[in-house]
């Protein structure tokens, strides 16, 4: 529950005035507490810097160094105050963080020292709040992948680690160039065989001076077929070992076969073997041609040489439903104007628009300003939607392109962003349950709320599963008859009516459960069926602890009761078996 | 489509394109079209200053320090000085995390805003407080048959009465020992109009009301539980 919350709670015991007339049952007695001190001022000396403050405010995190006793530690009896030796400009944000219940991160501050007074505080940087949580989360994750790096140099320079397998080294070194002189060289060999394979594939076409004898030009590659085939050899081979150690040496080989790059490498190879195999056919020569196409391919090789290839090839991906929707929406203007084309120029004589797919060209070639000029309108119909085809082509291109330019990097950013965010949702609920904690006698009272609105209903609150059970059980008149809602209709409450409470709060602020949070917790009762634990006895137990450590105000840990024999009354009687009660069943867990 | 009725569709479209270009240069204003005026501009808060505290003090029953520490929490929840309703929802329903306390915060709501504004300002709050915390026993009776009195009529019927328990019992949620009932309210208010309602005439004045609730020991004994809550 906010802070801020807990000083409306007055109020909220005061509107119950409204339950107290129809109330079929006599209320609760009101928690006994003693009358606090008025509130004072606390001075917090940070290296010479006053700060002051209410105790109050102070107090409504206990689970903090500044809210729990742990500051005495820093008391000083000569000048009165509490002395930190630390950096009073962060020391700033963490008393605002009291203040109003949000922690802000300043962009000028190193995140290591920002890192470093949070913990001495005990706060956890996950509360941090929205409007600074992206910022903080992208500093840590820079400086961390800083000091990684030179984490990573160190390791490089040392050379391989003493454990790893050969297997691990090769991958290793296939994956980072840079870590052996061996792979930087294999590295440069298979980029210059696959720019010795591309520069073939594109010169054997080109046609050489003819040898004597003959009187046509030959293309280079049938002149000279033996050197091209051996050079195609020699590259093939290559780039088959290349593949084939790159398979073995893959920690999931699986994963390998699958990934792109090595769809790349198939594709580069394949041609070459099953031109092999294939003999010098008529009817599958054609096929073999088109086949030769793929080697083309080779040149996607390069980008495992080329981060930025990797990059393109990644925000393509996507930003595909933005193309798609400069696709769809240019198909849709074609259509249109080969359509009205067509008709437009049907009557003509002579007319190269035989067809709308025909009048397609014209309008793909109209509208990219290309105008060959293989197709021209010949009626004033036709160039009038001639032109208009042209101004309209303009203005359909240029408008999605800086949309898409810019949506790639929003997307890019985007899909990062999300990455990151949901990968902080965990911890981010580690930081709403530190945030809800709040002091003791604040729960005493709403506590006593809860119960009164209860007395004055005659119903008690259950948690769900007993609540399922109680209604499957209609037939019997009673309650029915398990152990713990009977225990609960003595003693009013039946347990988890606290940490129910403790998970709708939650709900309320932001929709996340923070129930799978066990250590972070205060009052914080596990949910299993069978435990009953009396809230009025809890008022009881907390009543005692609070009489017997009178110096200390606060009972800071998490408390978990375990099943407790039943109290035979309810209220006010809490001195007969506390001591052994108190004992035998509280364990207390200190969440920090 | 024969070549004429083409023209005739291309002559409009290039009509059209010009009257769309002289409406750029603003020569050619088509009617009907009204110029938006500007929207005016909202103060997008309310700032809202209560009245001195010794003022407060006089027509209180609160000293001056409680006024403060009233005060301070208050305005953190809401810094504009008044509290609307939807605020007052939500600052309510976050001590009944189990059921929906909303119709009887909306209740709340119209007894605390006395001036009926639609906004409670913190005389209001610190009124209804005072009467309630440091009011006499009469004085929380006739704040209680106010809340009940929905219509501010005088009397309490029945229909008001079964409104007013719908949203208590709501504010206990569905899971609840024993099984919450569809008519348990209404046997309720049942109880509530038999016990309060002298001349069975079936409605309860305030006359009635107090008197009734001065006889029933379990009321009177609760009434005092707000002495101490501040």
């Amino acid at each position: 529950m906010a802070a801020g919350v807990a000083a409306w709670l007055p109020f909220a015991r005061a509107a119950a005035i409204g339950w107290m007339p129809v109330a079929s049952a006599p209320m609760p007695l009101a928690p006994r507490e003693k009358r606090r001190a008025q509130d004072g001022f606390i001075i917090l000396n940070v290296s010479g810097t006053k700060f002051q403050t209410w105790r109050s405010t102070l107090e409504r995190y206990p689970d903090t160094l500044l809210g729990s006793t742990e500051k005495d530690f820093f008391f000083n009896e000569e000048i009165n105050e509490y002395f930190f030796d630390r950096d009073p400009d962060i020391f700033r944000h963490i008393l605002n963080f009291y203040r109003t219940g949000k922690l802000h991160y300043p962009r000028h501050e190193c995140i290591s020292a920002y890192d470093e007074e949070l913990s001495f505080f005990g706060i956890i940087p996950e509360i941090i709040g929205d409007c600074c949580y992206e910022e903080y989360k992208d500093r840590r994750r820079e400086n961390a992948e800083r000091i990684q790096d030179d984490a990573d140099d160190e390791n490089n320079k040392e050379g391989v680690l003493p454990d790893m397998t050969l297997r691990q080294s090769m991958w290793r070194a296939f994956e980072n160039p840079h870590t052996s002189t061996l792979a930087l060289v294999f590295y440069y060999v298979t980029g210059f065989f696959i720019a010795v394979s591309v520069i073939a594939n594109v010169v054997e076409t080109v046609p050489c001076r003819a040898s004597p004898g003959m009187i046509k030009d030959l293309p280079c590659g049938e002149r000279y077929a033996l050197a091209f085939f051996c050079l195609d050899t020699a590259c093939v081979m290559i780039f088959t070992v290349e593949y084939l150690l790159r398979l073995i040496a893959a920690p999931s080989r699986y994963r390998f076969v699958r990934s792109v790059m090595s769809i790349i490498d198939v594709v580069a190879i394949m041609p070459y073997y099953i031109g092999l195999v294939m003999t010098d056919n008529e009817d599958v020569s054609g096929a073999f041609v088109t086949l030769r196409v793929f080697r083309v391919f080779r040149i996607f090789k390069f980008s495992r040489h080329s981060q930025g290839l990797r990059i393109l090839g990644y925000t393509l991906k996507s930003c595909a439903s933005e193309l798609g929707f400069l696709l769809f929406s240019l198909t849709m203007a074609i259509i249109i104007f080969a359509t009205v084309m067509f008709y437009a120029e049907k009557g003509s004589t002579a007319s190269k628009f035989t067809s709308i797919p025909a009048a397609f060209w014209y309008t793909i070639v109209t509208m990219t300003t290309l105008g060959y000029g293989d197709m021209v309108p010949k009626t004033i119909v036709g160039k009038i939607v001639g032109s208009v085809c042209s101004l309209s082509g303009v203005l359909v291109i240029a408008l999605p392109v800086p949309v898409i330019v810019s949506n790639f990097s929003r997307i890019y950013h985007q899909n990062q962003r999300a990455d990151k965010r949901r990968a902080q949702k965990a911890s981010k609920e580690a930081g709403q349950a530190f945030l809800n904690k709040t002091n003791l006698s604040f729960e005493k009272e709403h506590h006593h709320l809860l119960h009164c609105l209860e007395k004055t209903t005659n119903h008690k609150f259950v948690d769900e599963e007993t609540y399922e059970k109680n209604c499957m059980e209609v037939s019997s008149v009673n309650p029915p008859g398990s152990h713990c809602s009977s225990i609960s209709s003595q003693h009013g409450l039946t347990s988890t009516c606290c940490s129910r409470r403790n998970k709708k709060t939650f709900r309320l602020p932001n929709s996340s459960h923070a129930g799978s949070l066990q250590e972070l917790s205060t009052i914080q009762i596990r949910e299993r069926p069978l435990i009953s634990n009396s809230r009025s006895s809890l008022n009881a137990k907390m009543e005692d602890t609070v009489q017997q450590n009178s110096e200390h105000p606060y009972v800071t840990a998490a408390i978990i009761s375990i099943r407790t024999p039943p109290v035979t009354s309810p209220e006010g009687n809490n001195t007969s078996d506390s001591p052994d009660y108190s004992q035998r069943n509280i364990v207390k867990v200190s969440a920090l | 489509m024969n070549l004429e009725g083409l023209e005739m569709i291309t002559v409009l479209v290039v009509l059209g394109l010009f009257v769309k270009v002289l409406e750029q240069f603003r020569l050619f204003e088509p009617i009907g079209v009204e110029d938006s005026t500007e929207d005016d501009f909202e103060l997008s808060t309310v700032c809202y200053r209560p009245e001195g505290l010794d003022k407060l003090q006089e027509q209180t029953k609160f000293t001056k320090k409680e006024l403060q520490v009233l005060y301070r929490g208050f305005k953190n929840e809401c810094p504009s000085g008044v509290v609307n309703e939807e605020t007052f929802k939500l600052i309510y329903s976050q001590f009944f995390p189990q059921g929906d306390s909303s119709t009887y915060a909306h209740f709340l709501f119209e007894a605390f805003d006395t001036d009926k504004n639609g906004s409670i300002s913190f005389e209001d709050f610190v009124m209804g407080l005072s009467i309630i915390l440091r009011g006499t026993i009469n004085d929380r009776l006739n704040w209680a048959f106010n809340l009940y009195d929905l219509n501010k009529d005088g009397c309490i019927t029945k229909e008001e009465m079964i409104a007013i328990m719908k949203s208590i019992y709501d504010m206990m949620g569905k899971c609840t020992s024993p099984c919450m009932q569809d008519d348990t309210h209404r046997e309720h208010v049942e109880s509530f109009f038999q016990k309060m309602d002298r001349n069975n005439d079936g409605v309860v004045t305030i006359d009635e009301f107090i008197e009734s609730c001065q006889k029933d020991e379990n009321i009177m004994r609760s009434m005092q539980l707000f002495d101490n809550v501040i």
